[in-house]
């Protein structure tokens, strides 16, 4: 064995990411590159009469001017895109649907000329009826986003569990509730930013993207191109978040690089990446019933997701959603409903923490409102009600591999829960807060992966998944390292290059150190199986007797045998060995019929939580939060530095959507798509102190667990909560700004039972 | 304005950066984070904002952090404008503030971190600035990290804050 897993092993090019010698797609230049800028419309629902491009096609420099009309006129394009509901137009044809959505290409020598002749694009649009929230787009008669869906209804998902009705009836006390969480913006830093070049009918291209595959296959689909036709690199991608798990501004640079004949690129200006994905808002109406003891018995949610103006991923997102509503708890009766609706906004994509955030931020506040009517520890009533080892979830599966009390015990001990809170200078309250939380991740999925060795004994690590500073590279060398029985320095790992690097479905829902640890664990049993071959057939070893260690085969009651690989290549006069692994679920969501959800839909379940301590000023109504703590089920940890990381950035990535950050829409068109009015946490707004802690596997054996985002939808509860305990206020609101806290503080503390 | 008088107004800047002097012509509106990108190729230095709130074009000018992209480079000429590339290095060819952040881990996507060594590297220097984190802190409050890197980029602060013995020793250039 090697000690590459759980040793504190680094990013290699660590020295690199420093200095900022790292290569970013924002730096990639291809020779006669020529540059593209998108017009987007300024209105949330019009109907297109003329686009007018003459005087922006005489201005100095500029090459074309692109419009849904140049889409339609070719046979060889489908117009549409998406992974889930073909419903995206590269460039829109017969409306607009919300302001951002593009209109125009204007390809031109230099990006300043290109964003010149924008402004010189005309076009003709006949206002339509908007709408900006999903509920009201939701109801009969609201304005129709799509004209081939009248209801504005993207996916209905039913999961159903015992007799909610009856659990109700028996109830000692009912608890309901409606949440809101706003839409937020991922802002990762590096921008969308692609170059595509066509040559032979076939588009190669460099985008700062999370699934170079699902890219590849989108536009295949999109060009009419055999497999293969699109062939996607990525290099360090500079912040994603799920900002970029899908295809998104490709389909424009290919299709501007197709009709001039020349290599395009396109590079989001700040406002474009607001107008291009944002995280769902969602209204949560939440009941919950409860014995006179604490004992959760049934629950009803209903849930809708505002998915936007296409549907992205929300159809199967919504579905996500469903899986996570319950909770953590052990409740003999459920039934919960999600929806995606269709609205005039910005189109809504995953987000860090993905659909569950909405869905914690009302379970975890209303647990603690519960326990203070009841007269309980909030932490003693989530305790009693704990799924736990052999619980049946509401989608009829036992549960086994749980963790809830070690990570609660944790919050406990981490936030000195039975401590009093220390005293609050004068003005000022002070308390403390925690939230758990529960999630599936992506299945059905798919990664493949190959193990590459080479004559000099070097093995390269073919893999898709993406590296954009979750430390996936380094990780990826660390299980290839170990599956090998390799020091990590006899391996390499480059980037994605869809030619060359197998097939992943994303790197995203927190899967690539379990679903591509899988894949390199398959392929790594490949190619010892072929070097045990080699040596069978070459030196005639018994195939049972022989161990791989360290680049050679070993028989471990024979100290003379120790057969370098190497050499077993050059005897069998081969120039390289290839392992190849594949990890397949072949369960889930999208198997199931979605309004009767029931069965196995994860193959494991993440969980997380986390516990703040804040203080809160009485005039003011500003909350600072004093002090976070975040942690998950790691199972086996790779990396304990990045595990740290990862649980961190949960809490500090958190903090923006629980405290500021929200989309804000004016009359359908969103107004703070720059980071002056839509402000993510600096230094200065998160504590000083963000401590972690990953719970391990007792089993040295036990698999990896994804710990990217399991702690993130537990921050906003945990601080909402904590502010509760401090001042009484009993918020429902996301971000939890001054003027709601003051709001909530001038109506009084609400009293036993709910009232005040 | 129009290409022409675009055209018109290009103007020389003596530029002095990372310690190299050359004489660039650019329109007299053009940001110095385009000129040290597009012209002299150095992408450490990264937009992302255009607004001059992010942090991540910091650039130093005279030993002073400002965002690059809201500074016109004919505002640039005659000053020392100093990069990632450009901070003096120890003998193992990094600055002792790239040094301290590689050794904690201080980078994940890595976008913002140049920058962000840089920031810390004039608050350290700053007189002006306490040599204590919380007054460092508040002088990167203007560099963004979304991954939230931050506790590293503190525990890095903290190791150049303290003095190790070799330093005392005067041993470093620190």
């Amino acid at each position: 064995m090697t000690d590459a897993v759980g040793s504190d092993f680094r990013m290699r090019d660590a020295r690199e990411r420093v200095l900022g010698t790292v290569p970013f797609v924002l730096d990639h230049r291809v020779d006669g590159m020529v540059h593209a800028k998108t017009l987007r419309s300024p209105h949330p629902h019009a109907r297109l009469l003329g686009v007018h491009a003459d005087e922006a096609l005489a201005m100095p420099g500029v090459i074309a001017v692109l419009t849904g009309a140049d889409l339609t006129a070719r046979p060889d394009i489908n117009p549409y895109f998406g992974g889930q509901r073909a419903d995206q137009p590269v460039l829109a044809i017969d409306k607009v649907r919300y302001a951002g959505d593009p209109v125009a290409i204007v390809v031109a020598e230099t990006d300043h000329e290109a964003t010149e002749a924008v402004g010189f694009v005309d076009v003709d649009y006949e206002e339509l009826p908007y709408v900006v929230d999903a509920v009201e787009a939701a109801a009969p008669g609201a304005p129709v986003v799509h004209d081939d869906v009248p209801d504005n209804n993207v996916a209905t998902w039913r999961l159903s569990h015992g007799d909610c009705d009856a659990g109700m009836e028996r109830a000692d006390r009912v608890y309901s509730g409606t949440y809101y969480s706003p839409g937020a913006s991922h802002v990762p830093m590096e921008p969308m930013v692609c170059v595509a070049r066509w040559a032979d009918d076939a588009v190669e291209l460099w985008t700062s993207a999370q699934a170079p595959h699902a890219v590849s296959r989108g536009l295949e689909k999109l060009f009419s191109l055999p497999a293969g036709g699109a062939r996607v690199h990525t290099l360090n991608v500079g912040g994603g978040y799920g900002a970029k798990g899908q295809i998104k501004i490709e389909p424009m640079v290919c299709f501007a690089s197709l009709m001039v004949g020349r290599p395009v690129r396109m590079e989001l200006g700040r406002d474009e990446v607001f107008q291009t994905i944002g995280k769902h808002a969602a209204a949560v109406e939440l009941t919950t019933g409860v014995m006179g003891d604490g004992t959760l018995v049934a629950r009803r949610m209903r849930v809708n997701y505002n998915a936007g103006a296409y549907a992205v991923t929300s159809v199967m997102a919504a579905g996500q959603g469903l899986t996570r509503a319950n909770g953590p708890y052990t409740i003999p009766h459920v039934d919960i409903e999600t929806v995606a609706t269709y609205t005039n906004t910005v189109p809504s994509g995953p987000f860090r923490g993905a659909m569950t955030s909405q869905l914690s931020f009302a379970y975890e506040s209303q647990i603690d409102d519960i326990a203070r009517d009841l007269g309980m520890d909030p932490l003693e009533l989530r305790r009693k009600n704990l799924l736990r080892k052999g619980d049946v979830y509401p989608t009829g599966e036992s549960l086994h591999d749980l963790h809830y009390d070690a990570l609660l015990d944790d919050l406990e001990s981490a936030i000195d829960w039975r401590a009093p809170v220390r005293p609050a200078p004068p003005g000022k309250a002070r308390g403390k807060g925690m939230g758990i939380i529960i999630k599936n991740t992506l299945t059905p999925s798919r990664s493949e992966a190959v193990l590459q060795l080479g004559r000099n004994g070097i093995v390269t690590v073919h893999s898709s998944s993406v590296e954009m500073g979750q430390g996936a590279a380094a990780t990826l060398i660390q299980i290839a390292a170990d599956r090998l029985r390799l020091p990590t320095d006899s391996c390499v790992i480059g980037f994605p290059d869809t030619d060359l690097t197998p097939f992943d479905t994303t790197t995203s829902s927190s899967r690539t150190t379990s679903s591509m640890g899988e894949a390199l664990a398959d392929a790594a049993r490949d190619l010892h199986a072929q070097l045990t071959d080699l040596a069978v057939q070459h030196h005639g070893y018994d195939a049972h007797r022989l161990e791989h260690d360290q680049g050679h085969l070993i028989d471990p009651e024979r100290p003379d045998v120790r057969i370098p690989w190497t050499d077993l290549l050059e005897q069998a006069g081969l120039p390289e060995l290839r392992g190849q692994g594949v990890f397949q679920s072949d369960f889930g969501l999208s198997k199931m019929d979605r309004l009767d959800v029931h069965g196995p839909v994860s193959v494991h379940w993440h969980q997380g939580g986390a516990a703040a301590e804040v203080e809160v000023d009485l005039e003011t109504g500003k909350v600072e939060v004093l002090r976070m703590h975040a942690n998950c089920y790691a199972g086996r940890v790779v990396s304990p530095l990045r595990v740290e990381q990862q649980n961190q950035g949960c809490a500090i990535f958190g903090l923006g959507p629980t405290l500021f950050e929200e989309l804000d829409y004016q009359d359908g068109v969103l107004v703070n798509p720059n980071l002056s009015d839509y402000m993510i946490p600096s230094i200065v707004d998160v504590p000083q102190v963000v401590t972690s802690t990953a719970v391990e596997s007792s089993d040295p054996t036990a698999e990896f667990h994804g710990v990217g985002e399991m702690a993130l939808p537990a921050v906003s509860p945990a601080v909402r909560n904590a502010i509760q305990a401090a001042t009484g206020a009993r918020l429902d609101s996301l971000p939890l700004t001054p003027e709601r806290v003051l709001r909530e503080l001038d109506r009084g503390p609400v009293a036993p039972g709910g009232a005040r | 304005m129009t290409q022409t008088e675009e055209q018109a107004s290009v103007i020389e800047v003596p530029l002095r950066c990372d310690g190299h002097s050359q004489v660039v012509e650019v329109p007299a509106q053009e940001a110095l984070l385009e000129t040290l990108r597009e012209r002299l190729g150095i992408t450490s230095v990264r937009g992302t904002c255009g607004i001059g709130v992010c942090g991540t074009c910091t650039v130093l000018m005279d030993g002073k952090p400002v965002s690059s992209c809201i500074t016109l480079t004919v505002q640039s000429g005659h000053h020392e404008i100093t990069t990632a590339a450009g901070l003096p290095k120890t003998a193992e060819g990094l600055a002792p503030v790239q040094q301290a952040f590689v050794e904690r881990g201080a980078y994940q996507c890595s976008f913002c971190i140049p920058a962000m060594t840089l920031a810390v590297h004039a608050a350290l220097a700053d007189p002006e600035v306490d040599h204590t984190v919380e007054a460092v802190r508040e002088r990167l409050s203007g560099n963004l990290c979304r991954c939230g890197t931050y506790p590293q980029i503190l525990q890095a602060v903290m190791d150049l804050l303290t003095p190790t013995e070799t330093e005392e020793s005067g041993d470093t250039g620190r």
